[in-house]
């Protein structure tokens, strides 16, 4: 049994094992972090920065990703600050800009309400949340996927780009994957924001700290539904 | 690429996966690039994962998966050397090869490529050629360098 620490997130006293990672905690507890290359039970990576929160230490407050957050006792932080949601705002709708055509992201915009995207449209289909790479790795310790290369070249690849031997066509890589779910009016043909979620969004700006199992959240494949044992997808 | 010549460097070192570095170095060093039949050697004989060798070998700007001519001629394009003439010295190469940065004349003879730094900015404008440093270079100095370079080659590869 591990040791049980308490950490405050929005005001609310989470008990949690310790070193779990704060995103889940929170999640587990009903608090909503937007997130989306978390994939309950494999390890954080903290890629897309989604989830990202203010942690409160000596009267200093910085930002910092949750899911790579171990929970220590005692630890304050503040999920919904006016600073988080600004940073969050802005971390999808470089998101957006990346990649528009994926029901994923276009969701994610709704929940933190992007109604505007201030950057080049680029169309991409991959954001390198490396969901296919790790699934792939610690799931189902196949190891046929990587990130490979540096900066503006990263990319997902096979070795030497041929499908090897350990690959066992699970094609849960596709499954994880942000990019598989087409926007709800189909793919688009022009990058935009689909903004059709308008009944979900009033909700969003109400309680904008709740989980409330949202539609949204089937959409981002939120680590809630999953924690909970329900299908993302369905 | 002959197989045989991997078993020393393998022997020598291929049994732990941190030696997976040092094994990727000798094979550079060995082939002047990393092929593809070798890496598949390494990752199976070190136990580590095929993907994990093709990280590094793409990571490190110091490997290249494309093979690479018998004589390397690295441009730097540093600050100093930049401000110095680097890029007409570069311009003046990538002509007379007729070769970007990055790629190898058709005759296997040189592979051209840049580098960002050096640490050698009172030698500038520097090019490398196979290890050794030439400084204060100027493009009428270029002819003279690549037929040092060639007449090297024709020892190397006399039916060149």
């Amino acid at each position: 049994m591990p040791r049980m620490v308490t950490i405050t997130v929005d005001g609310a006293r989470i008990l949690t094992p310790e070193g779990s990672n704060v995103l889940e905690a929170a999640l587990e507890a009903g608090i909503c972090i937007p997130n989306l290359c978390h994939v309950p039970g494999v390890t954080p990576l903290g890629a897309c920065r989604v989830c990202v929160v203010e942690i409160i230490e000596n009267g200093r407050r910085r930002l910092t990703a949750s899911c790579t957050l171990e929970a220590r006792d005692g630890m304050v932080i503040e999920a919904h600050s006016e600073n988080v949601m600004r940073a969050r705002r802005n971390i999808v709708e470089l998101l957006l800009a990346e990649a528009p055509n994926s029901r994923a992201i276009q969701d994610l915009a709704a929940r933190v309400g992007v109604t505007e995207c201030r950057y080049p449209m680029r169309n991409n289909t991959c954001v390198l949340c490396g969901r296919c790479v790790r699934v792939c790795d610690e799931i189902w310790q196949s190891k046929s996927l990587g990130l490979v290369g540096r900066g503006p070249s990263r990319r997902v690849a096979l070795p030497f780009d041929v499908r090897p031997d350990l690959c066992k066509r699970c094609n849960n890589c596709i499954q994880v994957c942000p990019m598989t779910i087409t926007p709800c009016p189909g793919p688009l043909t022009e990058p935009a924001i689909c903004a059709r979620c308008e009944s979900q969004t009033s909700m969003v700006e109400n309680i904008p700290d709740t989980c409330v199992m949202c539609e949204l959240g089937r959409g981002f494949q939120c680590a809630r539904w999953q924690l909970k044992g329900l299908d993302a997808r369905a | 690429m002959d197989a045989k010549q991997l078993d020393p460097i393998l022997n020598n070192r291929g049994s732990e996966p941190y030696e997976i570095m040092e094994v990727l170095q000798d094979i550079q060093d060995l082939y002047g690039f990393l092929p593809e039949p070798a890496l598949r050697a390494a990752s199976a004989s070190l136990g580590v994962p095929l993907i994990e060798v093709f990280r590094l070998a793409n990571f490190y700007k110091a490997f290249s998966l494309k093979p690479r001519g018998r004589h390397l001629l690295t441009v730097c394009n540093g600050t100093a050397c930049h401000v110095k003439g680097a890029p007409r010295l570069l311009d003046e190469l990538m002509a007379r090869l007729n070769i970007a940065p990055g790629e190898t004349t058709a005759d296997e003879a040189f592979t051209l490529e840049t580098v960002n730094c050096l640490g050698a900015c009172a030698l500038g404008p520097v090019i490398v050629v196979d290890g050794v440093y030439y400084e204060h270079m100027d493009p009428s100095k270029l002819d003279g360098l690549l037929e040092t370079v060639r007449s090297r080659d024709r020892e190397l590869v006399p039916h060149a």
